[in-house]
Formats: C-alpha cells, structure tokens, sequence
C-alpha cells in the first residue's frame, strides 16, 4: 500500500503541532483539530472540484472522490479549507490570526514531505544544491523544499508580528499564495499551473490586511483585545 | 432514517439514469503482443508514455483527463500509447468514448506486454527514451507533477 501521502500529512501535523506550542494559540477549542478539519474539507472539496471539472459523475463514482492522488484542485481546496477555519471564527478575528502561522507551517511541513514521496524535483539546474531523478544526469530545482523553506519561513516570521485584527490573516495568505507563485515557474506541470489563482490570491491577502482596521459588520469582534 | 431512505432512492434513481447501453463509437482496439509491441517501440524515433488502462479501474478513469491534457500539450513531441489490459472490448470502448484519449490503444488482454515491461496493479505508467530504453515505471494512479516531471525528464535527456 502506498504510504507516501499519509507520511506528508503526518509531517504537516507535526510542523503545526510543533508551531502552536511555540506560539499558544489562546483560540478556544482545540486549535490542532481546526486545522486538521479544515485540511480534510479542503482536500475533499479539491478532490470534488477536480472530478466535476473531469467530467466524472461523482454519484455514479462515489470511489473517486477518496483517489486524492488522482487530482486535486488547488484552488476550491484553498478556498474551502481557509473558509472552513474562518467562519466557525469570524467574530473572533484574532483566533484566526493565532492559528494562521501554524497553519503557514503545516504547508510548510506538506511540502517537505516531498522528500517521503520522492516528488522534491523541479525544472532542470545546475546549481550545486540541485540533484538529480535516481539513474538520470539531469540536476534538477528541489522546488517543494524551496516551497517548504518559504511556508517555514513565514510561520516564524508571522508568529512573531504583532498587527490589528484580521492583518495575520491577510499577511499569511499573501505570505502563502507569493510562495507558490515564486516556485510555480521551476515546477514542471501541464498547462502552466494556477498562476493567475496565486496571483488573486495574493492580492486578497494584501486587501484583508489592509482592510483590517475597517472590519465589515458582520466580523464584530466579540471581546475586543 | 426516511430521510436517508429518500436520498438513497434519490441517489440510484441517478445512478440508474447515467448507464448507458448504446453502441460504442471508438472502433474495436488493435491486439498486440510483446513481439509487435518492441517493434512499435523501435521505429518510434522518440520519448513514448505508454499508459496501461482498464475500463474496470477506478483509478483510471482518474487520470484519463490528465492523460488526455498531457497529450494536448506534449502530444507532439512525445508519444503516447495505450494499453488496454485485461478488459472487454466493449468495455474498453465505451470507455475511450467518455474519455476520448486521442491517442493509439492497444487491446493487451492476457496482458502479455505488461508482464514482459514489469510492474505492479492497474494503470501502470511506462517512460521509456527516444531509444527504447525504460526509464520509469509508476505503479498506480499518476498525479500531475510526477508526469510533468518524468516527460520533462524525457524531453531533457
């Protein structure tokens, strides 16, 4: 049986496990099972997405849904997983902004389990750090760690700010598409990868953080701190 | 528990309706065997994908669509073979019909090619150079970047 994803989840887990206990959340309930919750709706909702954009009747073949390494949608995983987290929180805005460094972490902690799936590899190199596919001469751009270092980079970085309401979020989503938009170009993929989803993104990101002073009404903060 | 009764029957009434017994269009699949098969491999002048597939195999129907994108973008430069394994014909095309993988499939039943190239469970993905020699043999369902990876692999050789 194939194991490679479970272990790259297993890292993710640990690297968020690891960053809240470096940075206590104060989120109420269980932070940890948040995000894992979140994880697991965003990834079946990714898988969802790309079956329905397959063309495959997801009633008729309910088994596809659970093949994730068949396919999965970046984007509606991405949007589904953050909305998940956010909106049990969204009169708590710094709850969201407590979790979102670990949450950094656990891409970061996904991504390096490339190195368990042998799936580091990018676009051709010749770079001192590069490496080669076993048996090939070809040195490539280990691309998922550099993407790893980015999302580990930023838990630390985010974890250690101190900004309005709501600004966390925004950074760390800006934080998190800018990683994925930098490493795409050395990521070989089929039919250019969801640049302009990274590129929307990232603006999202800078406009939540920018906007967080002006909170819409329907984020009232309960307790304000 | 009448609820769940009516979103059941409501859940096979829908699955009822999207079987199909029309006619396959794709035409019956050619047979092959190893012998056909190396010489396919040695007058290809270069890099060939060679997908083996069942109309049976969840997995498949999986990454039939990006098979068939890979194809639209490589498909030029690298060829691109199916082989059909283990399967009826009836069932094989009706699958290439809801799949339409616009490239050449071959009807491998005993599955005597596969056995010859290795490897493990169905689809099986084979990488092999512009020479004829094997790359790489994924077992299993094959996700975006590992293809993107193995025929950049192949193009840089």
């Amino acid at each position: 049986m194939e194991l490679t994803l479970l272990w790259a989840a297993l890292t993710a887990f640990v690297a968020a496990y690891l960053t809240l206990r470096l940075r206590p959340p104060d989120v109420p309930n269980r932070p940890l099972d948040r995000l894992i919750g979140a994880a697991v709706v965003g990834m079946f909702t990714g898988r969802l997405a790309a079956v329905l954009a397959a063309g495959i009747n997801p009633i008729t073949n309910p088994g596809q849904l659970l093949l994730i390494r068949g396919g999965v949608d970046t984007t509606w995983a991405s949007m589904a997983g953050f909305a998940t987290l956010a909106w049990p929180l969204r009169r708590n805005p710094r709850a969201v902004d407590n979790l979102a460094p670990a949450a950094l972490a656990a891409l970061g902690g996904w991504h390096t389990g490339c190195v368990w799936r042998s799936t580091c590899l990018g676009t051709a190199a010749d770079l001192p750090w590069a490496w080669a596919l076993p048996g090939s001469d070809v040195t490539r751009h280990p691309v998922e760690l550099y993407a790893a270092i980015g999302f580990v980079a930023g838990a630390f970085f985010l974890a250690r700010l101190s900004l309005p309401k709501g600004a966390l979020t925004g950074l760390a989503i800006t934080w998190a598409a800018l990683t994925r938009l930098l490493t795409e170009p050395m990521r070989p993929s089929i039919g250019g990868g969801p640049i302009a989803f990274y590129i929307t993104a990232t603006v999202v990101g800078v406009v939540v953080a920018a906007w967080s002073r002006n909170l819409p009404s329907w984020i009232k903060p309960s307790n304000s701190r | 528990m009448r609820r769940m009764a009516v979103v059941v029957s409501l859940l096979a009434v829908v699955a009822a309706c999207s079987s199909s017994n029309a006619e396959p269009q794709t035409p019956p699949l050619p047979e092959i065997d190893l012998a056909s098969f190396q010489q396919l491999l040695g007058d290809l002048d270069r890099p060939a994908v060679v997908n083996v597939w069942a109309s049976w195999c969840l997995p498949c129907r999986a990454e039939a669509p990006l098979l068939q994108a890979a194809h639209a973008e490589y498909g030029d430069r690298i060829e691109f073979i199916g082989l059909d394994y283990n399967d009826s014909q009836r069932g094989a095309r009706l699958f290439l019909d809801e799949f339409d993988l616009p490239f050449t499939h071959y009807f491998d039943q005993p599955g005597e090619v596969i056995a010859d190239l290795g490897g493990f469970g169905v689809p099986r993905t084979y990488f092999f150079a512009a020479d004829g020699e094997l790359i790489k043999t994924h077992n299993g369902v094959i996700d975006e970047q590992t293809l993107a990876l193995q025929i950049d692999e192949l193009l840089n050789r």
